[in-house]
């Protein structure tokens, strides 16, 4: 892995984008680690794609703008366009397989380009609401950029008031994320290229 | 029944907008005025969030003007007031800072850039330089310091208050919108632990004991009916400003020693200079860095010996040459080459600056 990890993440509002991006930086600064994470922001209240810019690593980060990501993950169609410049020859680019007619979208400069089943597994093995986790998941195993424990951890600082009064919802979402990171780890789906 | 503050040393990790309003607690801020604007918005809430916890006050005003003027009425009633804002907001407030200098207020605004002009964008430039330096009808008498991330928001936010009350001239924070939202670690402090006095407030108006009897009459004015009195008024306080610029001059440099290249940015472009002028000294080519910390004064003297020792400058900008038309000011006689990366509205990545830098070396 390089000196930081450099991630953008880009979805439909209400896919989590921001959210896994956040759970991400906390996770790792309570590792101890230098994070930075903004948010991309328009005029628009709602409707447009959201983009998450990531950066994790050992060294105090530098500028909060870069032009190319080490992992580029898109979760909807617009948002493979939107992104797809983001993907350079040290690229992996996941995107969710269950998206159509992107083929021509897909950058064909990436080191690697990933499609994962998150939302196909979310649906049938979980819900459809816990589809950031599995995202989440993903992007945990394809990159190693935080322990799972971390990732656990974090969830329970966001999330804790919920599972205190539903603890069913605390194993869903652990469960999900499990499930994403085996998806990341390339056990299913494999490369284009 | 208000708590006590103890803000506890340790590593936090929060927004830019988060960050000025415990910086603002952590200095004794004692109450803020404000209207909403992209991106400062949530120093507004999170200060009107912890504010009445500490037993501080927070008023929204009808707009910028207002805002700027009520914080001028608080530090008049020895009150450590300030204010936060941005684009058009910084537009309208310039009509109260204007007032603020010409009466030596010391009033704290914090300003995070959006695009510009007018309505824009709402999330970034480097486009209020000149606005937060030089704005209003009089002669720039103000303090600016331009922060480059979190605990620069922190720590100047707190500085501000102190060199405001010091000085007697406003201050700005001069922050922007990625600084405004993104996340990043940092270390939160009471100031008087590391060794910081925090200065106290005290009242222009409504003192104690009679008026030329007791103490000096209290006569603010903004009014003057003679060229020549405000002449002797202007004059009286640019002396002052001169003196204590190379005071309060900030200043970061990185490697310009025996440097070919030296690259100058301010803010959070001087991160992305930062990462480019470390790639770039890895592949062995002699560049170094700088960034004036305060955009008002600047750091005169440092930047003149830059200028006679090196023979290429690069000046990198998120506006169209803003800070560099200060900067050739300063430099002006300088026999160095200027470059200039001027990229008004948008940020700027380290991979940019390496490959501009890169162009200027290999052009001889």
């Amino acid at each position: 892995m390089p000196e930081t990890t450099r991630m953008v993440l880009a979805g439909e509002g209400g896919q989590g984008v921001q959210a896994i991006a956040e759970i991400l930086a906390e996770a790792a600064n309570e590792e101890g680690r230098q994070a930075l994470y903004i948010p991309s922001f328009g005029v628009e209240q709602r409707g447009g794609v959201s983009v998450a810019f990531l950066q994790i690593g050992d060294h105090a980060i530098g500028s909060p703008k870069f032009l190319r990501g080490d992992v580029v993950a898109a979760l909807s169609d617009r948002a493979v366009r939107r992104i797809a410049p983001y993907a350079g020859p040290e690229t992996t680019f996941i995107y969710d397989s269950a998206m159509e007619g992107v083929a021509d979208d897909l950058p064909r400069n990436a080191a690697r380009v990933m499609p994962v089943p998150a939302m196909e597994v979310a649906k049938k093995e979980f819900q459809p609401r816990v589809y950031n986790m599995v995202i989440m998941g993903a992007l945990i195993g394809a990159t190693g950029i935080i322990p799972l424990d971390r990732a656990k951890t974090a969830l329970e600082k966001k999330l804790g008031y919920k599972f205190e009064k539903r603890p069913q919802l605390r194993e869903l979402n652990f469960r999900a994320l499990e499930r994403g990171m085996e998806l990341g780890r390339g056990g299913m789906g494999g490369g284009l290229n | 029944m208000s708590e006590e503050l103890v803000i506890e040393e340790k590593r936090v990790f929060m927004t830019g907008n988060e960050v000025v309003a415990w910086a603002a607690l952590a200095a004794g801020a004692d109450i803020m005025y404000g209207y909403p604007i992209t991106p400062q918005n949530e120093v507004m809430h999170y200060w009107s969030r912890l504010a009445p916890r500490y037993g501080k006050n927070f008023l929204q005003t009808e707009d910028e003007l207002s805002a700027g003027f009520a914080t001028a009425g608080g530090v008049m009633a020895g009150r450590k007031a300030f204010t936060a804002t941005a684009g058009s907001g910084s537009v309208l407030m310039q009509e109260p800072m204007a007032m603020v200098e010409m009466m030596r207020l010391p009033t704290v605004t914090v300003v995070q850039q959006r695009g510009g002009p007018s309505t824009a964008t709402v999330i970034y430039s480097q486009q209020e330089v000149a606005l937060t330096t030089m704005g209003g009808n009089g002669e720039g008498m103000r303090v600016v310091y331009s922060t480059a991330g979190h605990q620069d928001l922190y720590d100047y936010t707190i500085k501000a208050f102190n060199s405001a009350w010091k000085y007697r001239f406003p201050a700005f924070v001069l922050g922007d919108g990625y600084q405004a939202k993104m996340r990043e670690p940092l270390t939160i402090y009471e100031p008087e632990k590391r060794g910081i006095t925090l200065l106290e407030p005290e009242p222009y108006v409504g003192r104690e004991g009679k008026p030329g009897q007791d103490r000096p009459p209290a006569q603010y004015r903004n009014t003057y009916n003679l060229e020549e009195e405000l002449y002797e008024k202007l004059m009286s306080d640019i002396r002052d400003f001169e003196k204590i610029s190379a005071e309060i001059a900030e200043y970061e440099s990185m490697h310009t020693e025996g440097a070919e290249l030296v690259i100058i940015a301010h803010g959070i472009v001087f991160r992305a200079v930062g990462e480019a002028v470390s790639n770039l000294r890895e592949q062995g080519l002699r560049v170094g860095g700088f960034r004036p910390v305060t955009l008002r004064p600047l750091p005169a003297a440092q930047i003149k010996d830059l200028v006679a020792g090196v023979k290429k400058i690069l000046v990198v900008e998120s506006a169209y040459g803003q800070m560099a038309r200060l900067l050739k000011e300063t430099a002006c006689g300088a026999p160095c080459e200027i470059h200039t990366m001027f990229k008004p509205g948008v940020g700027i990545a380290a991979e940019e600056v390496e490959e501009k830098a890169k162009e200027i070396l290999h052009s001889q």
